[in-house]
């Protein structure tokens, strides 16, 4: 993005040149490059009163906030009660004797993990700040996972999981352009493949799903299945057909402009006086899982129309005249071009999918979040709801922030908005 | 226009319009126009902007839809049938100002895209196909890079090749060098008439008075949705008949 | 090759281009209306069979239980539909309130982003990656449960200045009682803003003449305080405010927000000013450079520059996405229900156990939702035309 220093109006002028009366133009050099600590202190911090007074208020509140947080975590907290419901919060309800299935998932999604960061052209320049902090996060994250699991098996699987994905990078960095192909392929299985492993071979039903995994899980599973329905709604929006388009609209208006709350709810209670009788009612979630699936093909549907709408009108035109049938000209020459340039707003969607998942627990699923706040119900832990949540907190944050940082990287490598 | 003219005599009209009109809503666009194209004729169409030039021809292949009068392809006329409008379709190459190339796909593949997935060639032959084209155009080197990595007077000749593979009986040019730098029209205007001289029906849609004197067979003046005058490329310069033709030659000679 | 041309006549309907279209949406329609009639028969099936139907007297039903808190008035003698519009205006209530105090934060927050101070800067950045990348139910549990809940007890309420009070039972400030004259002071009030509007006027016609600097926000001010004060003095005290007194169990007098109140609006508030702080950040660096570039040239000072010149074109770029952001907070307060604040969600949940009529209910539920919708992009929409007639041309 362009200079983050562009008018604030809270800062004076900082030195334009003028032309002095001599009326000779006087070459001034250019600013010079603040060097010394001192010498940046004073460009960023200090460079007029008002900036100094702004910075010495803005670092006390700071300074006050972190002195808070760190006195919380290390000396007020009580993390025992985190140790203590560790599998609860990953997995919620799930059996422990099958959570196997779950560790297989994982390390099939390392596998993936690793291969594509290895083998995508998204170089991340290591300067000297950016492995200091990737260091310092990494030893920090391996502290706190020793502190916190008290299991001996599961610790070995937790980094082993770290190190799968470490060894794929340096695989895919080798493997490089030949695992392109193939590695779409792989992703596009490895959820109806991740479903398989849970569900089959005598499973785990989705009713007792919980924790972060159930999370992740119906996140994926909204935007795999609500994609393609997005796209086909997308294009009903945009069809020269008015019954097709007001269909189109009505849905998509209808199912972005309730909360998803009331939805999970309605799929609760009146999906199943919307089925016929003889059928038998699936159970709660399956019909949530339905519903977010709408839910999210509504959003979804505004994404892909605003790509198309970005695919100029002659290349409609130059498919037409070549004789391509509709479906054809959709399937090779428009679509590619829309949904490429979609890319970013997908992933924000997925963000905020991902994001929503937390209100299962209006009907009932002990996703994170929720046995986060169960677990500082019970006598044992009571109230120790700030530890609960603030560890939750920090695991969503992580995927999303994650999430955010990728597809900012992804926006400018795409260069959206340039072609 | 008498029937069997419209049925054509053997095989010498290509294109038959007989008073065709279209409006834009309460615009009309197309005033009655009625003219005849024969077989391995080449017309260029020239007139002031907004004049309907660009309107007619993109109702040749469908483009757009006349509002009345009739049009008859190579014997097919031009109705609501789906049928009829795929096969005169499949009869027509269409060349745009802006090129409209598919920035997704090589040279090679926007080539090849139509024979594969309209006449169902195997992929062989398409590629064979699309080299010889490239080679026609003058550039085979080209095949396997983007659109974007193309100067203009590159991508046009790309978007030529690209209608030619589908092995049309008649191509249209919507004012194929508008959009191109002056240094590069040369080289399309030389495809261009390299087509021509093989024997290829061609109405052309341009500004280009060099190319309509050299190669045009007959020269049309569209005015304001009409036809106003229509003669050989001499005639038509050196002594237009009508006042309309003259005013237009005075400002752009 | 030429052939005997057909002379002009209708293709064969299977293949006409204009039947096709209108057959298949002919098609697309009657499958929609099948679909439609399905359900509509199933739910009527299933509903008779519970003996219950599809009629919307139930509202008319007495409620029988009690809301923590509403806007307007309300006592559980009233109907099921009177709580439906308490929980509705509750609802309203917090996105209202909402909304004002987001746009306030989140402007600051933008161009607190785009400070040349490297501290501000960083720490309005690090603000928006932690507030957006947090489920807002986390923040709404952590507001209420995590803060509002731990702080002291009414007995050891946080004080301001003996007028304000905190604690876990929720916030108390000084209201305003009024008296027999209230309405006409307020009346004199209107009268004020007019006239305030009448000064800046004027004000503003002298500036255009004159070119002496205008004053007008002062001179409007000024002028709206004249009117207000001398009303209340020739009125007698038309009304009064009120400290209110922290009693032994709860707090006696003035304006009193409860708990779930407070929490869900601070969520709501931090959550989406993130967006918008970004949307403002974006809306400014998206005002092409020559301009800002421009109005330097011509000597303005970067206050000038901002306010004369960016803010003015950054603001039409920016409010469609901070449309959507009101439509967010608005369907968002819906997460009250996680705190019992009685929002619209939690109120139907407790309608739909006493009168049952799930299918009635959730088609108000949705209607409201809708309506605000459409009201809150109404009113954008307006001032979207006025700033954009204002501003720059397109």
């Amino acid at each position: 993005m362009s200079d983050p220093r562009v008018g604030s109006g809270l800062q004076e002028d900082v030195g334009i040149p003028r032309f002095d009366d001599r009326e000779r133009a006087v070459e001034v050099a250019p600013a010079k490059e603040p060097t010394t600590p001192a010498e940046w202190a004073h460009a960023n911090l200090f460079s007029s009163w008002a900036n100094g007074i702004v910075t010495i208020v803005a670092a006390s509140a700071l300074g006050f906030f972190i002195y808070q947080l760190v006195k919380f975590v290390f000396v007020g907290a009580e993390w025992a009660v985190v140790e203590a419901n560790l599998k609860g919060f990953a997995v919620g309800p799930f059996p422990l004797d099958e959570t196997w299935r779950v560790w297989v998932s994982a390390y099939l999604v390392a596998v993936l993990g690793g291969l594509s960061a290895g083998a995508s052209r998204n170089r991340i320049t290591w300067t000297k700040t950016k492995t200091a902090t990737g260091s310092l996060l990494a030893v920090a994250g391996a502290v706190i996972v020793v502190l916190l699991v008290d299991t001996l098996l599961v610790l070995a699987l937790g980094f082993g999981l770290a190190a799968t994905a470490g060894l794929m990078l340096v695989a895919g960095r080798a493997l490089r352009e030949r695992l392109r192909r193939p590695l779409i392929v792989a992703w596009l299985l490895s959820f109806p493949l991740v479903m398989v492993i849970v569900v089959g071979f005598g499973g785990v039903s989705p009713r007792l799903w919980g924790g972060f995994f159930f999370n992740i899980v119906a996140a994926t599973f909204g935007i795999f299945v609500s994609f393609p329905i997005g796209i086909l709604l997308a294009l009903g929006r945009r069809s020269s057909l008015p019954a097709l388009r007001t269909f189109s609209v009505v849905f998509i208006e209808i199912f972005r402009g309730v909360p998803l709350v009331a939805w999970l709810i309605f799929s609760k209670f009146v999906v199943g006086l919307l089925l016929p009788p003889q059928m038998s009612e699936p159970p709660d979630i399956i019909k949530a899982f339905i519903v977010m699936t709408f839910f999210s093909a509504a959003y979804v549907a505004e994404i892909v129309r605003g790509g198309l709408q970005g695919v100029h009108e002659g290349q409609y035109e130059a498919a037409r005249a070549l004789g391509l049938s509709t479906t054809r000209m959709m399937a090779f020459v428009v679509l590619p071009q829309a949904l490429r340039s979609t890319i970013p707003a997908m992933i924000s969607h997925f963000i905020s999918l991902y994001k929503d998942t937390a209100l299962f627990v209006a009907i009932q699923v002990t996703d994170l979040l929720e046995a986060a706040r169960r677990s500082a119900v019970g006598l044992e832990f009571f109230g120790r709801i700030k530890e609960t949540l603030l560890f939750a907190g920090l695991l969503f944050w992580i995927v999303a922030f994650s999430m955010s940082r990728w597809s900012q990287r992804l926006e400018v490598r795409l260069g959206v908005g340039e072609r | 226009m008498a029937e069997e003219q419209l049925a054509g005599d053997g095989a010498s009209h290509m294109i038959v319009a007989d008073d065709v009109k279209k409006w834009f809503g309460p615009f009309q666009a197309l005033k009655g126009i009625s003219m005849t194209v024969a077989k391995a004729e080449t017309v260029v169409i020239v007139g002031p902007s907004g004049s309907g030039k660009s309107t007619f021809i993109r109702t040749i292949n469908r483009l757009e839809r006349h509002d009345d009068g009739r049009i008859v392809v190579d014997g097919i006329e031009l109705t609501d049938d789906v049928r009829n409008i795929s096969q005169v379709r499949s009869e027509i190459g269409m060349v745009f100002q802006s090129f409209n190339l598919f920035p997704h796909l090589t040279v090679s593949d926007n080539i090849t895209l139509a024979p594969r997935n309209v006449r169902h060639w195997p992929k062989k032959k398409a590629e064979e196909k699309a080299m010889q084209l490239l080679e026609r155009v003058g550039i085979p080197e080209q095949a396997h890079k983007y659109p974007a990595q193309l100067s203009g007077g590159q991508q046009q000749r790309v978007a030529i090749a690209r209608a030619l593979a589908m092995e049309p009986k008649i191509m249209l040019f919507d004012e194929p060098t508008s959009a191109l730098d002056p240094e590069m029209i040369k080289e399309v205007l030389d495809v261009m008439e390299e087509l021509a001289q093989s024997g290829m029906t061609m109405i052309v849609v341009s500004h280009e008075i060099g190319f309509a004197r050299h190669v045009a067979d007959r020269v049309m003046l569209f005015d304001d949705g009409n036809l106003v005058e229509e003669a050989p490329p001499d005639r038509f310069f050196d002594d237009p008949q009508h006042d309309r033709t003259k005013l237009f030659l005075s400002q752009i000679l | 090759m030429a052939q005997a041309v057909p002379t002009q006549q209708r293709p064969p309907l299977w293949r006409d281009v204009r039947v096709l279209r209108l057959v298949a949406q002919v098609a697309f329609v009657a499958v929609v209306a099948i679909v439609l009639r399905e359900l509509f028969l199933n739910a009527d099936f299933n509903l008779s069979r519970r003996g219950r139907d599809l009629s919307f007297d139930f509202l008319r039903t007495r409620a029988g239980f009690g809301i923590k808190e509403h806007i307007i008035s309300y006592t559980s003698n009233q109907s099921l539909l009177r709580a439906f519009l308490v929980a509705a205006t509750n609802s309203m209530f917090v996105a209202g309130v909402g909304i004002v105090l987001t746009t306030v934060l989140g402007i600051f927050i933008g161009i607190a982003r785009l400070s040349t101070n490297w501290l501000v800067r960083k720490m309005a950045q690090a603000y928006v990656e932690v507030f957006r990348n947090t489920p807002l139910l986390v923040q709404v549990i952590f507001w209420y449960s995590g803060v509002i809940l731990t702080i002291p007890r009414i007995q050891d309420s946080v004080s301001l200045f003996g007028v304000v009070f905190v604690s876990n039972r929720g916030a108390a400030l000084p209201g305003i009682e009024g008296g027999a004259d209230f309405s006409v002071w307020l009346l004199f009030a209107l009268a004020g803003i007019v006239a305030a509007a009448v000064v800046r006027r004027y004000r503003t016609r002298v500036h255009d003449e004159t070119g002496r600097p205008h004053y007008r926000f002062l001179f409007g001010t000024g002028a709206f305080f004249l009117v207000a004060v001398t009303a209340y003095l020739l009125l007698g005290d038309p009304f009064a405010i009120q400290a209110p007194e922290q009693g032994v169990r709860n707090y006696i007098g003035g304006t009193q927000i409860s708990p779930e109140f407070v929490g869900i609006i601070i969520a709501l508030v931090l959550y989406t000013a993130a967006f918008i702080g970004e949307i403002v950040r974006g809306s400014i660096l998206a005002v092409s450079k020559g301009q800002k570039e421009a109005a330097e040239a011509l000597g303005l000072r970067p206050g000038q520059q901002l306010r004369l010149v960016v803010l003015p074109q950054a603001m039409r770029i920016a409010i469609p996405p901070i449309n959507n952001q009101y439509l967010n907070l608005w369907k968002n307060t819906s997460l009250g229900f996680a705190i019992f604040f009685p929002e619209l969600i939690n109120v139907t949940g407790t309608i739909v156990t006493q009168g049952g009529a799930e299918l009635q209910v959730f088609s108000m539920v949705v209607l409201t939702y809708l309506g605000i919708s459409l009201l809150i992009s109404l009113v954008m929409n307006i001032v979207n035309r006025a700033v954009a007639l204002r501003g720059a041309k397109l």
